[in-house]
């Protein structure tokens, strides 16, 4: 280049040459040069790479992690909705069962009071029937004996007297 | 107007003297490569300080694809086992396409002195070489020069050095012949604008004839094609041969 020619006062090396020194000299350059290219470029570009990478793989291990443990949870939670389920259902049965339970019961009870009523009021109608009869029946049989006592005056035996009573209120009875 | 390719600047010299290596001379091309070193690490500094691990800046995100594209393009060729070439790699490719690119500001550029390929050949070839012996084991390293027969030994090891020879005269030469082209078009233009307003009659053409009008614009279109793409592709290239070496070395033997 014109540069060079221009400084042709100071010594020049020649064009094609080998010079020992500029061959350590230029091997010195090269160490150093491989020497601070790693210091400088490699090692703190690999150094953020590696991090950079640990800190990829971590996120992904916590992300799994988060995903495992959402799905345990949502395991957990379907088996509890399953439980609440069986368990409302059985809940749900039981109250049923109980309810029919205890109507039948209860109408079993009312019948069997119902029937128990009626049994004692048929007793006591009949009892009172009874009563109302024998009431009925020693009117009668003092009416007759008077009436009778009175009609033919003379005292009958009192054997005979009672049986013929018996009998008329038998035959009033029968047809009552 | 004299069009002169040279090499890098001698800046200084040291007085003292060692055998072999003689005296240390402290080129452009290494003065150069410091100032790309530090754009290149400031550069990572900027890029890769207050880094988040959520809500990534622009700047952040941009480290991290330099990063990821260094693995893939890696990793994505010749597989997971060469992991640990990615920051040489990196490095390798950084600093080519730095000083390829750096002689856009009129500096002088590191890539376009042959030692500084040769010193990155070497080091591949060394990895190479490792890889090899690791491979089929020292024997089988040596063995290997033998095949198919013993008469091609000689031949083997031609080859065997070509290689990391080939890598760096490749990458110097595309450098260099932008570097030369460059300065051949841009004195041209010099030439030719000053030969064209010389044209002019009077002050009107001595003035203008000495500014180089011509010059502006063109070089700028075809430095995209010979200091961009050659750049790019250089040290593209250099780091693709790089790992496909490495690569075919652990697999033989």
């Amino acid at each position: 280049m014109h540069f060079i020619a221009l400084l042709t006062e100071t010594a020049n090396q020649d064009l094609i040459t080998i010079v020992p020194w500029t061959l350590i000299a230029q091997l010195c350059n090269l160490g150093l040069q491989l020497f601070l290219i790693k210091k400088f470029l490699f090692k703190p570009v690999r150094e953020i790479l590696a991090k950079r990478q640990a800190k990829a793989d971590e996120d992904i291990r916590a992300a799994e992690a988060a995903k495992a443990e959402a799905d345990s949870i949502k395991s957990e939670y379907e088996q509890n909705m399953l439980e609440a389920r069986e368990k409302a259902e059985s809940i749900l049965d039981n109250a049923q069962k109980m309810a029919n339970a205890q109507s039948d019961d209860i109408i079993k009870a009312a019948n069997a009071q119902a029937t128990a009523i009626k049994n004692k009021a048929e007793q006591d109608i009949a009892l009172e029937k009874r009563k109302a009869v024998n009431e009925i029946k020693d009117e009668i049989g003092s009416m007759a004996m008077e009436i009778a006592g009175k009609v033919i005056e003379r005292e009958i035996n009192e054997a005979d007297h009672a049986k013929l009573i018996d009998e008329f209120i038998e035959n009033i009875g029968e047809k009552s | 107007m004299n069009v002169d390719i040279t090499g890098p600047k001698i800046l200084y010299e040291t007085p003292w003297e060692l055998p072999v290596l003689g005296s240390f001379k402290l080129t452009e091309t290494i003065l150069i490569s410091w100032i790309v070193m530090a754009i290149i690490t400031g550069l990572c500094i900027w890029l890769t300080h207050d880094l988040k691990v959520e809500k990534i800046s622009k700047r952040q995100a941009f480290a991290e694809m330099l990063v990821e594209t260094a693995d893939k393009f890696v990793i994505g060729n010749i597989g997971e086992k060469f992991a640990w070439l990615i920051p040489l790699v990196a490095t390798i490719f950084s600093l080519s396409i730095v000083s390829n690119l750096i002689s856009l500001f009129g500096v002088w550029s590191p890539t376009a002195d042959l030692n500084t390929e040769i010193t990155w050949a070497a080091v591949v070839f060394v990895l190479i070489t490792i890889q090899k012996i690791k491979a089929g084991g020292f024997g089988g390293y040596l063995k290997s020069f033998t095949q198919p027969i013993p008469v091609l030994t000689p031949f083997n090891i031609l080859s065997e050095l070509s290689t990391p020879i080939s890598m760096a005269f490749r990458h110097f030469g595309n450098i260099l012949s932008g570097v030369v082209i460059n300065g051949l078009i841009y004195g041209s233009l010099i030439l030719a604008s000053s030969a064209l307003f010389g044209l002019i009659p009077g002050a009107v053409g001595n003035i203008l004839s000495n500014v180089p009008i011509l010059a502006v614009g063109l070089p700028a279109v075809l430095s995209v094609y010979f200091d961009w793409f050659t750049g790019v592709m250089q040290a593209y290239i250099f780091c693709v041969l790089t790992i496909m070496y490495i690569s075919n070395a652990a697999s033989e033997g």
